[in-house]
């Protein structure tokens, strides 16, 4: 084969493979691999972090809920546990969870209470629970399943300066607490960063995230607010002390350490 | 512990561990960080629904817990004050845990005063006998409350799902009855013929021979737990014997209460199931003396089989609830026996939290199916601040002469307030 033929070969496959990179740029996302990106952003192997929460009322009255967390990564599941601090009549209460990627398997759940110095089996499917009183649930917390819900892209919108995407996210479950989500998901980090909740009543609940950034190579949240419009009650969310892949042992997330009423 | 121990135990807990907190916040310095100071103080006043009207509960109790933790190291000493105004022997302070632990990766050991819980039961004692029950004031106390703690070193084994757990308790601890001039310590009825005088009880030796030893095996497994054990101990309660003799027309009674040993062979089982969580526990006494109906005539030794199912429903909006019903079953029941072949007791919890969390609503019932009896505690506790809580509640007994029945001239309403810091 001659030169001109090698040249034309290598200008053709050039031509292929700019128009293909073409077309993987230009081609919109969906809704459901937007949330997928979300559900998939790296946040290393384990972690750690100290969250407090801020719970205001109608009145201005506040309350203060402080929970160390612990999280690992065990291949595609994911095992934590939540020690509270305070207030101090729940310290030392200690919310172990192994939570499993495949939706059709049920999470197992562990509650040590120390008032009862007991660990008990909890039901893994009480995810619309208000997490100690605050206006955030297990589920809104937790890693929600992507499949869970059916995630329609809607367009694209500056919030708070960060170019997002507007998703909107129906339950497959209609028996489900929310009809639907509203979710701004910031296209740099992949992360939500505002969310409006809705129930047959109309909404319900707005969530903002008000200071996120790169720490240790993982974008990271460190501060948000969950605003319960229906209740007039707003919760103040900041992760304190963030550690990405310290190593925490295996240990710590079995029953046997929960047991012991503190976390070592 | 001797009172002037005790009392210095609790100023040095009050002093040394404000003071550890006041300079660790002060300095910041990294030695004072394995240190955290604890506690409550609560007070608790009833009012009898029934006449006189008296105040059946009475009293104010503070609870101080120092802890500190060096790696893998860990201590921990409690202690209660208290003053009681209708239960006077109750007014003093008392050491509550003491204990030391290692932790190391595979094992863990922890010796010394401490609360041994076991069992998935609520509110009922099936397999769950290692810490003596404290009946002073019945059960209308908190169950953490009624709960002591025993001198034990506790040995774990830990695998990734499965824990074995061995217990070695050299000082027997019994369950504490009401006595005296306690208002809950009430006294059969007997005829006037007959006469009753009691020796004292006679508790096990503290020697190596009598020592309990308890070993449990539990399997944390995807959607169920499981857990098998063997407790070779002393029963907590004292069985009565008698020696009688007649003088006339009257018969002198004389009791002398005797613990005996024990062997209890235990099961019992968690599962969820969606919003549900399926609990069973299951328990053989070898060796259990029982009351007969004759009051010249000793307590007889027949086994019992004990027993629980119940079930967790948490469906959402801040509900709870959690219904059991639970058995004794004497084996080989002989017609003398004052207790019947098979007892059955039904228990019902109901809670629901309003306002944010911040007002629990709650009720626990007991209702003893054989005699038509029932014990109900319902409870409203209000959250004033994070650390300030107001309760409000009721007892109430219902009943002829059962365990329950007895002490429905007991029934009370009652108030408490509670601060945790």
């Amino acid at each position: 084969m001659d030169k001109q033929f090698f040249k034309a070969a290598i200008v053709f496959t050039m031509i292929l493979l700019g128009f293909s990179q073409v077309a993987t740029t230009v081609a919109p996302l969906t809704g459901q691999q937007i949330m997928t990106r979300v559900d998939d952003r790296p946040n290393g192997d384990d972690r750690k972090s100290v969250l407090t929460m801020t719970l205001i009322n109608r009145s201005g009255r506040k309350r203060i809920r402080e929970v160390e967390y612990f999280s690992k990564d065990f291949g595609k599941d994911k095992k934590s546990v939540m020690v509270f601090k305070k207030p101090a009549d729940v310290s030392g209460t200690a919310f172990l969870s192994w939570e499993y990627d495949d939706p059709a398997r049920e999470d197992d759940k562990w509650l040590y209470m120390p008032a009862m110095k007991k660990v008990r089996r909890i039901s893994g499917a009480s995810k619309n629970e208000y997490f100690m009183g605050s206006d955030f649930t297990y589920d809104d917390m937790g890693d929600r399943n992507v499949e869970e819900d059916t995630h329609t892209l809607l367009g694209e919108e500056i919030v708070d300066g960060h170019d997002c995407w507007k998703i909107e996210s129906i339950p497959v479950n209609p028996e489900e607490m929310y009809t639907r989500r509203l979710l701004w998901v910031c296209k740099a980090a992949d992360m939500v960063i505002k969310a409006e909740y809705y129930d047959k009543d109309g909404l319900l609940k707005i969530y903002k995230v008000l200071d996120f950034r790169r720490q240790d190579g993982f974008w990271t949240l460190l501060r948000s607010e969950m605003d319960h419009v229906a209740r007039h009650h707003k919760t103040v969310m900041r992760m304190d002390a963030v550690r990405y892949d310290s190593g925490i042992g295996d240990h710590l997330f079995r029953v046997s350490t929960i047991q012991r009423g503190a976390i070592r | 512990m001797n009172l002037p121990v005790v009392r210095l135990l609790m100023v040095f807990l009050m002093i040394g561990g404000s003071a550890v907190q006041a300079m660790a916040a002060d300095t910041g310095a990294a030695w004072m960080e394995p240190f955290s100071l604890s506690g409550w103080a609560d007070v608790i006043r009833s009012m009898r629904i029934r006449a006189p009207n008296d105040a059946l509960t009475s009293r104010a109790r503070l609870r101080l817990a120092l802890d500190a933790a060096f790696g893998a190291l860990c201590g921990f000493v409690s202690a209660d004050a208290e003053k009681n105004w209708r239960i006077e022997e109750q007014t003093g302070v008392d050491l509550h845990e003491a204990w030391l632990e290692y932790a190391a990766g595979r094992w863990d050991l922890r010796m010394g005063r401490q609360i041994i819980i076991w069992g998935k039961a609520d509110g009922v004692q099936i397999t769950d006998i290692i810490s003596p029950p404290d009946y002073t004031e019945s059960i209308t106390r908190d169950l953490d409350e009624i709960r002591m703690p025993v001198d034990a070193a506790k040995f774990r084994l830990l695998g990734d799902y499965i824990d074995t757990e061995l217990i070695w308790i050299p000082v027997f601890e019994p369950a504490v009855q009401p006595s005296g001039d306690n208002p809950w310590a009430i006294e059969a009825d007997v005829p006037e013929t007959v006469r009753i005088s009691s020796k004292d009880t006679v508790e096990p030796e503290t020697t190596l021979k009598n020592s309990e030893i308890a070993l449990k095996v539990s399997a944390y497994l995807t959607g169920l737990d499981v857990a098998a054990s063997v407790f070779y101990t002393w029963d907590d309660d004292p069985a009565y014997h008698r020696t009688t003799r007649s003088e006339g027309d009257t018969l002198f009674v004389d009791y002398t209460p005797r613990h005996h040993r024990l062997t209890v062979f235990g099961l019992e089982f968690s599962r969820p199931w969606s919003d549900f969580v399926f609990r069973g526990e299951a328990a053989c006494y070898l060796g259990k003396y029982h009351e007969t109906k004759m009051i010249d005539m000793d307590p007889i030794q027949r086994d019992l089989f004990k027993w629980l199912g119940g079930v967790d429903w948490t469906p959402g909006n801040d509900w709870t609830v959690t219904a059991q019903i639970t058995g004794a079953d004497m084996i080989d029941h002989d017609a003398h026996l004052a207790g019947e072949t098979h007892a059955t007791m039904a228990t019902l919890r109901i809670s629901k939290k309003l306002l944010n969390q911040t007002l629990t609503l709650s009720n626990m019932l007991y209702y003893d199916l054989n005699e038509n009896e029932f014990y109900t505690r319902s409870t409203a506790d209000y959250a004033l601040t994070d650390a300030l809580h107001l309760l409000m509640g009721a007892d109430i007994f219902c009943g002829d002469d059962g365990d329950f029945g007895m002490y429905e001239d007991n029934s009370q309403i009652w108030v408490k307030g509670k601060y945790s810091f």
